[in-house]
């Protein structure tokens, strides 16, 4: 038996033992500590390096079967690991981001206390979501799933005292609890008509029986479940409160890795296990969910003062792209919402990562009063702007190829099935990147540029051993966005062609012509529709994109629009009298006036002010509401379901 | 007779959920975090269920479709979610208590200082 077949089991193994080894060995010395954490996530980053060959170029599909308990007679009752290049796709996600997370770790977290404990939850949280994307068991997904929220939960809770963290870690808690029981919900329905867990079964199984009432709800649980992991719409409060009190370190693992491991198990869900290619209804579901996440989050994320906190919602707004390509059901469609999900946690990661670095060496995440940074901490500086740029979509990042390709997908299943609805959904994707990028120019203001404050005359750049891992992600960005085609060759492709042909995987999990025994047939795919990223109309597109942020200063703060607001915020507000609010900026006073990052977009913000005033009381903050929201959003999946399909 | 089980767990789970929607004590809230578990393990555990059946210990060449019994495997599952329920609720005071401490106060419309 090959060694690579053991190689899935051992990269989750590794983690879950370094976590105990750590609790064990790592309480006194930070190097033992260290050791451990650095052995476990290099060797599982390693071995998942090590199985892009046979899975990725030669197509192949592990299936490991825990105490080698195989199927008996068409039935699997063992619990199995089984990695195809969709699992493997998400696994290189997962391992490359824990390992930048680690590694960042080390010199971040070296101020806390209890740092055994930090390692050891971080090890398994690691390891819990490496077992998620590797697994062949529904029920092995649920499992992991609830140890991944608890380490997350606790992970968010570490620095108890820091302001917030336990309430934003008992809302995570609660509304995923919520989550965690529709996804068991679910798994009690699909096991009492189908008596089996396998997924692979399933996959055969599932689509035999597409009319049965149960498990189109057990449908409805099961995707509000991973939705509510994918801090999808109306799940996007709990991100924002959990990224924004975490540590940096621990952010870009919620963000980088664990919406990956909800966008994974939506892919698995309607694309393996129900094979919903061409119902109307579930891709204006996915879609609209997706749509609507990324619209309200982007908008939301005009609103914040906290640093994390925007880009909490700023990664929400990126899942919610993944996701409404995702539910497109096109070849194009989900190949750009895989790449754009492997980008978002490069770029993200490397945002919560400057984020970090920020809070690291001036103590404070605040957007008002941070700023002028550039000067002291150019470095960082560099890395926020390469982040920045890739989120916004600016060429030659990565964010731009994926974004490209989505705005691809989205006109072209508009334009094929003359639907309004994906148009709208194009229209929305262009207008949420703008914003995007709108928002960045705000926060690269408020904190990178403008006036030093007084308080930071004082502060250093951040240490190397915490740059490594930010210019680990840079370089992804800059390897990953100048060079798609290899991308594409290399992942999406492979990763494309898995979601494309179930039977395969479910041939080599329950033993050959089992999937084409319950008409299950393979319909693998040649190639991916050509992205055209390097051509001169995109660069046109890029134009469009920077016209429509400056347009949106340059309009909506003009000058008498500005002398009228200044008038009325004075009426208000005494605070409005600072100089900034003046209707023009010379003079004495202004040029010590620091223009904060919420003032470069106040028309914009004047104008929208209902809008935006509607959606901050309903980010109320209170536990109960966002249960609601949560509940409301299950019954209306539910029942939409069970009707309609 | 199963129909009762099913009804009774997504009473419980509904009721769980009004508990965690409308009640404002955060002990109250844990408490629907419970029931709602709850809800979902007499779920699982009504789904193997066969009244009368024995207990599952054959190998797989003595099994026939006469055979009855009652399924183990969603029993296994209702034991790793009670396990798992019993650590959220474990987790979830822990965090209430904390709260106490910082807040001063049980009430969830108090504890709000991340919004917007």
């Amino acid at each position: 038996m090959n060694i690579l077949n053991h190689f899935p089991i051992m990269s989750v193994m590794v983690l879950f033992i370094g976590a105990f080894v750590n609790a064990l060995v790592g309480r006194k010395s930070s190097a033992a500590r260290n050791g451990v954490t650095f052995v476990a996530i290099t060797a599982a980053l390693v071995m998942m390096l090590a199985l892009i060959k046979p899975i990725m170029l030669d197509g192949e599909v592990i299936t490991y079967w825990m105490g080698n308990w195989a199927p008996v007679e068409g039935w699997a009752f063992g619990i199995s690991l089984e990695v195809d290049a969709l699992s493997l796709f998400f696994a290189l996600i997962v391992t490359v981001a824990v390992f930048a997370s680690g590694i960042y770790s080390f010199t971040y977290m070296s101020h806390d206390d209890s740092q055994v404990n930090y390692y050891t939850l971080f090890l398994m949280l690691s390891g819990s979501v490496l077992g998620l994307v590797l697994s062949g068991d529904l029920f092995n997904i649920f499992v992991m799933v609830e140890i991944m929220t608890f380490t997350a939960v606790a992970l968010t809770a570490f620095r108890t005292n820091y302001e917030g963290a336990l309430e934003g870690a008992f809302k995570y808690l609660v509304v995923g609890s919520l989550g965690s029981t529709s996804l068991l919900v679910g798994i009690a329905m699909v096991y009492s008509q189908l008596h089996t867990l396998n997924l692979a079964q399933l996959s055969a199984l599932i689509p035999q029986n597409a009319s049965n009432p149960v498990l189109l709800a057990a449908f409805a649980f099961l995707f509000m479940g991973f939705a509510t992991k994918a801090f999808l719409f109306p799940f996007q409060p709990l991100a924002a409160d959990a990224h924004a009190v975490a540590p940096a370190s621990i952010s870009l693992m919620i963000s980088g890795v664990l919406t990956k491991c909800g966008v994974y198990g939506i892919v698995r869900l309607v694309y393996c296990l129900y094979q919903n290619w061409d119902l109307p209804f579930v891709q204006y579901l996915v879609t609209g969910f997706g749509a609507v996440s990324m619209f309200i989050c982007v908008t939301m994320a005009f609103n914040q003062h906290n640093f994390k906190r925007l880009l909490a919602f700023h990664s929400i707004s990126q899942v919610g792209y993944v996701i409404t390509v995702v539910g497109l059901g096109s070849i194009l469609g989900i190949s750009s919402g895989l790449y754009h999900a492997m980008n978002h946690t490069i770029f993200k990661g490397l945002l919560f990562l400057t984020a970090g670095a920020v809070q690291h060496q001036t103590g404070s995440l605040d957007l008002d009063r941070l700023g002028g940074l550039s000067k002291r901490m150019p470095r960082t500086t560099i890395l926020f702007l390469i982040g920045a740029a890739s989120i916004s979509g600016l060429p030659p990042f990565n964010g731009f190829a994926s974004k490209w390709m989505i705005y691809q997908a989205t006109f072209q299943q508009g334009m094929s099935t003359g639907n309004p609805f994906f148009i709208l959904v194009c229209v929305v994707a262009l207008i949420t990147s703008v914003l995007t990028l709108a928002s960045f120019i705000k926060v690269s203001q408020s904190v990178f540029f403008g006036q030093l404050p007084e308080e930071y005359k004082d502060v250093k750049e951040v240490p190397v051993a915490m740059r490594v891992p930010m210019w680990i992600l840079a370089a992804l960005c800059v390897v990953t966005g100048v060079f798609p085609n290899l991308v594409e060759k290399f992942l999406l492709l492979p990763a494309t062609n898995a979601v494309y042909s179930a039977s395969a995987y479910i041939d080599h999990a329950m033993g050959a012509d089992y999937a084409a025994a319950h008409g299950v047939f393979s319909n693998g795919i040649l190639g991916i529709p050509a992205s055209n990223c390097w051509q001169p109309a995109t660069w046109l597109m890029l134009l469009f994109c920077v016209t429509c942020a400056v347009a949106i200063v340059a309009l909506l703060g003009s000058p008498n629009d500005s002398k009228k607001l200044a008038i009325s915020a004075c009426d208000e507000d005494a605070e409005a009298l600072d100089a900034k609010y003046e209707s023009f900026f010379s003079g004495e006073e202004a040029v010590y006036s620091q223009v904060g990052g919420s003032d470069l977009f106040w028309g914009f913000k004047h104008n929208w002010r209902k809008y935006f005033s509607f959606m901050h009381d309903w980010h109320s903050g209170i536990v109960n509401d966002y249960t609601l929201y949560g509940a409301v959003a299950i019954a209306f999946v539910l029942l939409a379901c069970v009707i309609l399909l | 007779m199963m129909v009762v089980n099913y009804v009774g767990a997504f009473a419980l789970i509904v009721l769980g959920i009004y508990c965690m929607v409308a009640k404002r004590n955060l002990i109250k809230v844990v408490i629907g975090m419970g029931l709602v578990d709850y809800g979902a393990n007499l779920m699982i555990v009504t789904a193997g269920f066969n009244p009368g059946g024995t207990a599952p210990i054959f190998s797989i060449s003595e099994l026939n479709m006469a055979t009855f019994f009652v399924d183990p495997i969603p029993q296994a599952l209702t034991l790793t979610s009670i396990v798992i329920g019993a650590c959220v609720t474990a987790m979830s005071l822990s965090l209430v208590m904390k709260l106490k401490e910082q807040y001063g106060t049980l009430n969830t419309d108090e504890i709000r200082r991340l919004n917007g």
